[in-house]
């Protein structure tokens, strides 16, 4: 019972923030970030001046 | 191919990013036998505390930075639980990757960065 939770959770996640993710084409959402450290706050936008950016969003689990 | 082989290949030619969101499946969510036992952070703190571990563990180099505790980013993105993405060098999405774990493929993230490397144009 608790999986089944856990996926309509997951779904209901998706439906909601999937349809306003970015395409193909579309402006990449800008954001301040902070590293492991909690220090040297960094946009995004400023990785892609000299090259492209590959962003692997994961976790450890 | 993995993160791995991608990293290897075209280091140096793009700017990998690793950047950590909300736990999967942490011990206190939505278990799924893991073999890392981590439970979810609840606060900044510790979620940059899992996410140098992450960052060592990998030991790719790739430079990772933490999503804040509102998860502005993984919700921007949509990126729970995890997704590839391709930004090129006029702030636009190059490739938009599948949701993870069935959509996560670095091999269709190999065959947009060959093309981005190409200097093809990806249109608006």
């Amino acid at each position: 019972t608790q999986t089944i939770q856990n996926y309509k959770e997951a779904n209901s996640w998706h439906q909601r923030h999937d349809p306003l993710a970015p395409k193909r084409g579309a402006v990449a959402p800008d954001f301040e970030l902070r590293d492991v450290n909690g220090e040297n706050p960094v946009r995004l936008s400023s990785f892609n001046d000299k090259k492209p950016v590959a962003l692997i969003f994961g976790s450890v689990t | 191919m993995s993160l791995r082989h991608l990293y290897d290949k075209f280091n140096g030619q793009v700017q990998f990013l690793v950047i950590y969101i909300r736990e999967a499946h942490p011990t206190d969510g939505w278990n799924m036998g893991s073999e890392f036992k981590i439970s979810d952070p609840k606060t900044f703190q510790e979620r940059r505390k899992v996410a140098g571990m992450c960052e060592a563990g990998l030991q790719y180099g790739i430079r990772t930075y933490v999503d804040e505790m509102d998860d502005a980013v993984m919700s921007a993105y949509a990126a729970w639980p995890e997704r590839l993405y391709l930004v090129d060098q006029n702030g636009r999405i190059a490739y938009a990757g599948g949701i993870g774990p069935f959509g996560f493929a670095p091999m269709e993230l190999n065959q947009a960065i060959n093309i981005q490397l190409k200097g093809e144009p990806i249109g608006t």
